[in-house]
């Protein structure tokens, strides 16, 4: 017998004879309350700062764009990482001062090192927690989450979901489909730690600034 | 700063003396370890009294992880396959030796030099790092507190927070002595510091180990829950992944994993969701992904009935946080890799009474442990029926003395005339003690603290035979 059968036949020899039963029912995590977009990205914008992130809601694209050229000069990026994602391109080209590059599908990791920022679009917004979830389906994508020392979030306000259950119906079937590869990426926050006398301290890995914009009505 | 190796660590009885405990001679350590535990069980306590639904969720993930482990055959199958489909490399280990034999194979076949590896408790059973640098690979902890205890040549003191026990200064001279950089105790400069010099070596990385906290039968996928964005470094870095999971951690479905992901953020950190939520789908075009199935005493816990649920804690420590005595004598006096009250139930069956079955003696069953597990393992029952298991099987609990003792004692209380007797010879044998020079060095820890009873001038049953007769009742 290999390992793997030995495995198994010590879990059904110490199990003994067991009775077939269906699995337990899917428990309701958060009830759903049906509440409208504004009160949905007022609560992002709160549970996002709370954890140190920014929030910036903007009513158009017009005006993100303002404001993230604003952000560049700000934080003096000059090179940035763009996910090949449309919202994010829409966001990151053609800002004045920051040399914007494509993620390639699997870059050497030291090739994306000097970037300054990335810039990356949410599949999802978890209103009740200040979380993104992120589809990475290529090594370049993973890396392009973690390693610049800032990253900027941007998804239409459409994206906006009560809670991780609410998104988690409409992530179920794409996480089934055969053919994915790849990460979910669920980011609520800059990267932190707590690990010298509980002390918090952001980015002590990956990102230590963490923005993301919000658009729409 | 006192170093732990792991071969140093002793797993005869839990090291409670603290001469053996290295982690109490810490100067800090014991203080700085107790009032942080305190302060999180309190914080995780008040997140979790705020959610009116804590308590289903608790029975829910109880009923989870219970039709888990009564189906875990079934669901290893079905997540090495569909693992499979996905493109992953499955291996499974009876125990921790085949599993570092698989790893140091996927070295030799990668040609890997250097590992950078995120936390993983099942990595620590392995003593992964200790294996991998005995074939010259260099594997360096990416988690911060990992990676303190790694440079101070420690063992971990907490699952969640291992460098518990350091001080930021103490901090400050480890990277001094081992990184050559200035000192300094400010907590940013130190995080700067490691930032630093780990960056290097995700870069250079020929390989990424993991751990896993659920595997998910029906999707094949891994979720890997975090907050420094390590592991998420550490797994899409280097071209080659190896997590290594510990056979009790798949459950069922993708559909119940909100359900463990809001209850291990709370129980563990006292966050609502962990800073980076991994779901990972099979190998990323480009890479290699091993996932490596370990037993490692795990089957023995499925043996005995009364200590099942032990395999359906998600390693939050939250129990380690509530404990009274893991606060005050922290983690290396556990022995071995999990410390705490879920140590005590689980380390004995994966390692064998013989060596362990002290363990579940080291609490006060005072039930803080069971309150707050967010999968409502019942740890002080367990406890009580380990301490049942220790006493009826060869175990350091039964050493000739103790046994002669309690056959004594269960002699004396065999029969009226024979309970007579003894307390005769208690009562001559205690008014003579006081006259010995030294404590008897078997009850030294009881008699230091303790003054012997004084003697009363006649016994209950002499006083009983003068004075008894007007407290009976009169009959009729």
């Amino acid at each position: 017998m290999n390992s793997r059968e030995i495995i198994l036949q010590r879990i059904r020899d110490n199990l003994g004879p067991r009775t077939p039963e269906a699995p337990p029912p899917v428990p309701t995590v958060w009830p759903r309350t049906q509440v409208d977009r504004g009160t949905l990205a007022r609560r992002f914008v709160e549970e996002l700062q709370a954890v140190h992130g920014e929030a910036i809601l903007c009513p158009s694209w017009d005006a993100a764009r303002q404001d993230f050229q604003r952000l560049v000069r700000d934080a003096g990026w000059k090179q940035g990482l763009v996910l090949d994602r449309p919202e994010a391109w829409r966001l990151a080209s053609d800002i004045s001062d920051l040399e914007v590059h494509r993620v390639p599908e699997d870059p050497p990791p030291r090739d994306i090192e000097p970037m300054a920022v990335s810039v990356l679009q949410a599949d999802w917004l978890l209103a009740d927690t200040g979380s993104s979830v992120i589809i990475c389906n290529y090594p370049g994508e993973r890396l392009a989450c973690y390693l610049p020392p800032a990253c900027v979030i941007v998804a239409t306000a459409d994206k906006l979901r009560e809670h991780l259950p609410a998104a988690w119906e409409e992530m179920v079937p794409l996480a089934r489909q055969p053919e994915r590869r790849g990460e979910f990426v669920i980011i609520t926050g800059p990267s932190r730690t707590a690990d010298i006398e509980k002390i918090l301290i952001l980015g002590v890995h990956g990102p230590k600034r963490l923005v993301v914009y919000v658009i729409g009505e | 700063m006192t170093a732990v190796h792991s071969q140093q660590v002793s797993l005869r009885g839990a090291a409670f003396w603290k001469a053996e405990n290295k982690g109490l001679a810490e100067p800090h350590g014991s203080k700085a370890l107790g009032e942080s535990a305190e302060r999180s069980s309190k914080h995780n306590r008040q997140i979790a009294m705020a959610i009116p639904y804590w308590e289903e969720w608790r029975e829910a993930a109880h009923q989870i992880k219970r039709y888990a482990i009564f189906h875990l055959d079934d669901l290893l199958v079905q997540f090495e396959k569909n693992l499979t489909a996905r493109g992953c490399i499955v291996l499974w280990a009876k125990d921790a030796e085949e599993a570092n034999q698989h790893l140091l194979n996927i070295v030799k076949k990668h040609n890997v030099k250097t590992v950078v590896k995120s936390k993983s408790m099942v990595s620590e059973e392995m003593e992964v790092n200790h294996v991998l640098a005995s074939v010259g690979v260099k594997a360096l902890e990416t988690d911060l507190g990992e990676y303190l205890v790694q440079l101070a040549g420690q063992r971990p003191t907490h699952i969640v927070t291992p460098a518990l026990h350091l001080s930021a200064s103490d901090v400050g001279r480890l990277f001094a002595e081992k990184l050559g950089e200035p000192f300094t105790s400010e907590h940013e400069k130190l995080t700067d510091i490691a930032r630093r010099h780990l960056r290097e070596e995700y870069l250079r990385a020929d390989m990424g180990i993991s751990g896993c906290n659920f595997g998910l039968a029906d999707t094949g996928a891994i979720c890997i829950v975090e907050n420094e964005g390590n592991a998420g470094l550490s797994i899409s870095a280097p071209p080659v992944h190896v997590a290594l999971i510990g056979i009790e951690k798949v459950i069922p479905s993708i559909d119940y994993l909100p359900q463990f992901l809001n209850l291990l953020a709370r129980s563990g950190t006292g966050q609502k969701l962990t800073t980076y939520t991994h779901i990972i789908h099979g190998a990323t075009p480009g890479r290699t992904f091993y996932v490596i199935l370990i037993d490692n005493g795990r089957t023995n816990v499925l043996k005995d009935p009364a200590a099942r649920t032990a395999l359906f804690c998600i390693r939050c420590g939250a129990c380690l946080n509530a404990c009274p005595v893991y606060r005050r004598v922290g983690g290396w006096a556990y022995g071995w890799v999990y410390p705490g009250p879920i140590g005590s139930i689980l380390t004995p069956h994966l390692v064998g009474f013989d060596q362990a079955g002290k363990l579940p003696f080291a609490s006060s069953l005072c039930g803080a442990c069971g309150e707050v597990c967010p999968v409502k393992i019942d740890i002080p029952h367990q406890l009580v029926h380990l301490r049942h298991r220790a006493v009826n099987t060869k175990s350091p609990v039964r050493s000739p003395l103790e046994r002669l003792i309690w056959n004594a004692w269960s002699w004396a209380m065999g029969g009226p005339l024979r309970y007579r007797l003894t307390m005769g010879f208690v009562r001559i044998g205690v008014r003579l003690a006081k006259f010995l020079p030294f404590h008897p060095a078997q009850l030294g820890a009881w008699t230091r603290g303790r003054d012997l009873p004084l003697v009363p001038p006649t016994t209950f049953r002499s006083w009983w035979r003068r004075y008894g007769k007007r407290f009976q009742q009169p009959s009729g």
